[in-house]
């Protein structure tokens, strides 16, 4: 029995390794890359190991950091009040359907999986959300369209509750007279916390990385979040290597980002998320500890 | 006499279904704020479905402009290419759900076993580093590695195992193998993450149960582990089924470059969709695509979700 | 599951019942359009809807401000600037119309105008120009302002700028110098390729050619036909008696491909060209390249060289002024403005304000500039191009470019040059046409995704002509090139009737 243990200790650590190995080299890549000399680059390649440092990347960056703090500020803002309240209506949304004698259950789940298939496309979501709701410039276009709630997080949820909350449980709940809200908060939400810790990680992916909002309801540069901005010095580049471009505006090109500050973009974009993930994991095993005691 | 009995009867349904609604009005609220939200969300803009089927002039509004039929999807079918990017389509989705879900299923269940917490911690956050890359960043990795001037493998590592370089940008037969690895590098972690909750959630007692019964490591796997996250799996699937006509634009545009060379194995119906119409910009046109995808999608789910649930109807989505 | 399908439809009526609100919503808007308010009344602000490069200027307040003071005092308006990014401006730009977002004044690039005028987006222009766009006649030849009629009707005016082109090779003057070469004897390709072959036999390390900017083809930069639009049936020499061509089928393009493609092989081209995501100047800064065919105009060289490496370029062909080089950059006032006759008042002050088109060009005197001398100007001690407030220096967009002053050390010629570079242009027969696609449509969308597929592997040498180019033929033509280019002679042909 543990000599079974230690070898699959030791075959799970050496492969998961490699696979870090596998993930982490290329970021590593690109990290490196950030800061070698744009010459270095151009004339003798990439590489991991550069013939010539250099924070200009981060320099030409820094040029504009007042408009990147505030827009760190905007993120972080949207990031925390997303998720916040994409938590609360999803759960509040998957408890029910996930409940086997409630009676619509099977409607829902289609009414929700339907979502997933279908969209209008971004044209009748536009006028929805800037005629009807008024969000063009606001910082609830950065929130709410799209983003606040996905059928496949409600789905995952449900099935979360269904396999790990035991009816049982529940049922007793009711009989001690707590109502549904009640047993839902007191009871249902602590020993959901993996299911919660997970989607939770994937709003704020969502929320730190959306800059497709932005570029949609948003002209006003006061509300640029971090990856709006980010992505406004990339799709430059984009538009201009797409052939659209008329020559003419390429007379603008020396505004062109060089490779190494493209490189330098990536890693401010994903560097405070990665500093995030760990309080995340901390609920993440205490969602563990608790999901393991409550047998 | 039978009037009487029916009329009571009646009342008696009558006041069982007001019961049950008292009953579950609480769950019925909880549902209120996201059902509101979808409603918003997706099922209003979904009028905007119509205009695949519309000629549309702004000027006579969307309802008032002409009605075309299928039209806005002629193109779709064109060129001698269709074939081709429904193939290539298919076959890349058809391998990245397979794959993805063995190494996905795989790394959840290793993750699991290692006992050690702050390196489990540590792998945890590694795998996922990929997925915060957004696609045009891998485009850029991409390039750093594939160049032919002066990329990594010809400057580097083809010329340390004595190779000839290769041209990577102009010789298709690579794509493949490289698309299909960069999907899983990118995307096998976050499916991880999402099989790894749904085993912690798994109760322990199951496996002390069997763990006194002397079952081995690998047996509790496949007969605990796997049967009780195939809810999971299953959803999973179907999801992907459900999307196995649309493909990750950024993974088939930009990391091959959009170099022509490599169309017959990189082009695939997002791609071509957006080659046709970048000048045309014809929502008609782009809706039409849309609609086909969302419709073999749908199809297909549903053809799924029956065989699921004849197999085992609680793991069926629906 | 017949109840599912129940609610779900019942779910669609009440789509249908918004999408019924939103369109009479629309139609509102449109009501409430146009007419002029007299003395008196609230100034009427403009919003005016540009792209530029990267972030906003921080002074484009400042700047507006002033501009809306002169505007207050000239037309009884004031002025809102809304900069989109080029990279979101078709995006954006699109849903603002479609939803009918008020915009007063905005640019269009001939590329998209004529879906624009389609899909009813925009308002004619003719009446209010005669109104109250005088200033603007008097600028251009008559053949160039009414290059951007459609159907008779005229939706956009462009901007005064360079209206014609012609192509040139550009190279490092560095190098011409080091290695003598003798500018003034370049005057085909076949010279082009001595060039090429000397600076690769000295330079090894070095891609005597490159891209002349990132995603364009070599084949790109050396036109010598009308596009008429874009380049799916072509008129050869600007002429050819107005009769269109498959261009891929012509012997000169395969020629070319072929040249094109014996560089490649030769390593006279730049490997990654067709991949390639670096800018011509970085290339040519970290000494990867040497020289680039171009579209060019007078000031080029001044206009490229201030990027940090000196170039010098000899023409290749004649300046030719085309549909397409003139409708490039235009200003539009689309159907949602409340004011069409205060939006062309204002226009016709771009083409004819010096004040406004300066604050526009260079901001504000004192601030972003300083004057040299009348029409000369520099920067102010400490201001340069990266940390001035207001850079977006895009005199080729806003209005008349020739009122425009120009920088210290730069030809101040340069607006009486560009004058006869234009009224000396060659006249494409073809000035005039605009191609309107909506007929084939679909065929047009599969010949787009054909031709995106193919056209930049081979016109930079990368594919071998003599084995794709056939392929690339009969795709096209199963994509239905043909149907395109007979709808586009049948058009022409009767634009040519109606302009006799």
């Amino acid at each position: 029995m543990n000599a079974e243990n230690r070898m699959i200790q030791s075959v799970g650590h050496i492969t998961m390794i490699i696979i870090s190995g596998a993930c982490l080299i290329p970021f590593l890549l690109l990290v490196v890359s950030s800061l070698t000399s744009e010459q270095s680059i151009l004339s003798n390649g990439y590489s991991f190991f550069p013939q010539e440092w250099s924070f200009s990347a981060y320099e030409y960056l820094g040029k504009a950091s007042e408009e990147i703090l505030r827009a760190y500020g905007i993120t972080i803002f949207i990031t925390l009040a997303g998720t916040a309240t994409s938590l609360a209506i999803t759960s509040l949304l998957a408890y029910p359907m996930s409940r086997r004698d409630f009676p619509i259950k099977n409607q829902l789940a289609f009414f929700v999986f339907f979502t997933l298939l279908f969209n209008g496309g971004l044209v009748p979501t536009y006028l929805i959300y800037t005629q009807y709701f008024d969000m063009k410039n606001t910082i609830w276009a950065l929130i709410i369209p799209g983003l606040l709630m996905n059928g496949f997080n409600v789905l995952l949820m449900r099935t979360f509750f269904m396999t790990s909350i035991p009816l049982p449980v529940i049922e007793s709940a009711n009989i001690d007279g707590a109502g549904e809200f009640r047993t839902f908060f007191s009871i249902v939400i602590p020993l959901s916390m993996p299911i919660i810790a997970t989607i939770g990680l994937f709003q704020t992916i969502a929320y730190w990385n959306d800059w497709f909002n932005g570029l949609v309801y948003l002209t006003d540069p006061q509300l640029f979040s971090i990856q709006n901005i980010l992505n406004r010095i990339l799709t430059d580049i984009q538009f201009l290597s797409s052939g659209m471009a008329d020559s003419r505006a390429s007379g603008s090109a020396q505004q062109l980002p060089s490779t190494s500050v493209r490189m330098a973009i990536a890693v401010v974009g994903a560097i405070p998320i990665l500093i995030a993930y760990p309080f995340f994991q901390k609920y993440f095993i205490k969602g563990i500890t608790i999901g393991a005691v409550k047998g | 006499m039978t009037q009487v009995m029916r009329a009571q009867e009646k009342q008696i349904g009558v006041k069982k279904k007001t019961m049950k609604l008292k009953k579950y009005m609480p769950l019925i609220l909880m549902t209120l704020p996201g059902i509101l939200y979808l409603i918003i969300n997706n099922y209003l803009p979904m009028f905007g479905i119509v205009i695949a089927f519309k000629d549309v002039n702004f000027s006579k509004g969307i309802l008032g402009s002409e009605w075309i039929g299928f039209k806005n999807f002629e193109y779709l079918f064109k060129t001698s290419d269709a074939f081709i990017i429904t193939r290539n389509t298919i076959l890349y989705n058809t391998a990245f759900i397979m794959i993805n879900l063995i190494v996905a299923v795989g790394i959840a269940i290793l993750l699991n076993e290692i006992r050690n917490r702050f390196l489990s911690r540590f792998y945890q956050s590694i795998i996922l580093l990929p997925h915060l890359i957004s696609m045009v960043i891998v485009s850029y990795l991409a390039f750093a590695l594939l160049s032919a001037e002066t990329g990594l493998m010809n400057k580097t590592i083809l010329p340390m195992l004595g190779l000839n370089e290769i041209s990577w940008y102009t010789e298709s037969q690579y794509w493949p193998i490289i698309l299909t690895v960069i999907n899983v590098w990118k995307s096998a972690g976050f499916l991880c993450v999402v099989y790894l909750a749904a085993i912690i959630g798994i109760d322990q007692e199951y496996y002390e149960a069997a763990t006194l019964d002397g079952a081995s490591k690998w047996k509790q796997i496949w007969l605990i582990t796997i049967p009780l996250i195939m809810p999971v799996i299953t959803m999973m699937t179907l999801l992907a089924i459900g999307r196995i006509f649309y493909s990750d634009f950024g993974l088939f545009y930009q990391v091959p470059l959009n170099a022509g060379a490599l169309n017959s194995t990189t082009n695939v119906i997002d791609t071509y969709v957006y080659r046709g119409l970048m000048q045309l910009g014809d929502i008609g046109m782009s809706s039409a695509a849309g609609v086909y995808q969302s419709i073999v999608g749908f199809v297909l789910v549903l053809m799924s979700n029956y065989v699921v649930r004849k197999i085992n109807s609680d793991n069926a989505l629906f | 599951m017949v109840q599912k399908m129940k609610w779900l439809s019942a779910l669609m009526a009440l789509c249908m019942i918004v999408l019924s609100a939103c369109s009479s919503n629309g139609d509102s808007n449109r009501e409430t359009a146009s007419h002029s308010g007299s003395e008196g009344e609230e100034p009427y602000e403009l919003n005016i809807v540009f792209p530029i490069f990267g972030g906003v200027p921080t002074d484009l307040q400042a700047v507006q401000d002033q501009i809306s003071n002169l505007a207050l005092e000239k037309i009884n308006a004031t002025v809102k600037l809304t900069p989109i990014n080029f990279g979101a401006w078709d995006q954006q730009t699109n849903l603002m119309l479609t939803s009918g977002e008020k915009i007063d004044l905005m640019m269009l690039s001939g590329n998209t105008y004529p879906l624009k005028v389609a899909k009813g987006q925009l308002t004619a222009l003719d009446n209010l120009i005669e109104e109250h766009g005088q200033g603007i006649k008097k600028v251009f030849d008559p053949a160039y302002l009414s290059a951007s009629q459609i159907d008779g009707s005229t939706y956009g005016v462009p901007s005064n700028r360079d209206l014609a082109t012609n192509y040139s090779f550009a190279m490092r003057k560095d190098m011409v110098d080091k290695y003598k070469i003798d500018v003034t004897s370049i005057k085909t390709l076949d010279d082009v390729e001595a060039v090429l072959k000397t600076i690769k036999e000295n330079e090894p390390t070095m891609a005597p050619l490159i891209p002349s900017a990132v995603g364009a083809s070599i084949a790109d930069s050396y036109i010598t036909y009308d596009s008429l639009g874009e380049s799916f049936g072509v008129l050869p020499n600007f002429d050819n008696g107005l009769k269109v061509v498959n261009l891929y089928e012509m012997p000169e393009y395969a020629e070319l491909l072929n040249k094109i493609h014996s560089w490649y092989k030769a390593g006279y081209i730049l490997k990654d060209a067709a991949t390639n995501k670096d800018s011509q100047f970085d290339l040519l800064k970290s000494n990867r390249g040497f020289g680039y065919l171009a579209k060019t105009k007078p000031g080029f060289d001044e206009q490229e060289s201030k990027n940090g490496v000196a170039v010098v370029s000899v023409p290749l062909t004649l300046p030719v002024a085309t549909t397409s080089s003139i409708t490039g950059i235009m200003w539009g006032i689309p159907g949602s403005s409340n004011n069409a006759d205060k939006a062309m008042q204002f226009l016709n002050l771009m083409y004819t304000d010096k004040e406004i088109v300066n604050l526009f060009d260079w901001g504000i005197e004192g601030k972003h500039y300083e004057k040299v001398s009348d029409n000369v100007i520099k920067f102010p001690q400490g201001v340069d191009g990266t940390n001035s407030g207001y850079n977006l220096f895009m005199g080729w967009l806003f209005g008349n470019q020739f009122l425009s002053y120009t920088f210290e050390g730069e030809n101040p010629d340069i607006w009486s040059q560009m004058d006869e570079f234009n009224s000396s242009a060659l006249k494409s027969k073809a000035l005039g046409f605009i191609f309107d696609v909506d007929p084939v449509k679909t065929e047009f969308a599969a010949v787009t995704a054909v031709s995106q597929e193919f056209r930049l592997a081979l016109e930079t040498g990368m594919m071998d002509p003599n084995k794709h180019l056939p392929e690339f033929i009969s795709k096209l033509k199963s994509a239905g090139i043909d149907k395109i280019i007979a709808e586009k002679q049948k058009q022409l042909d009767e634009w040519a009737k109606s302009n006799k």
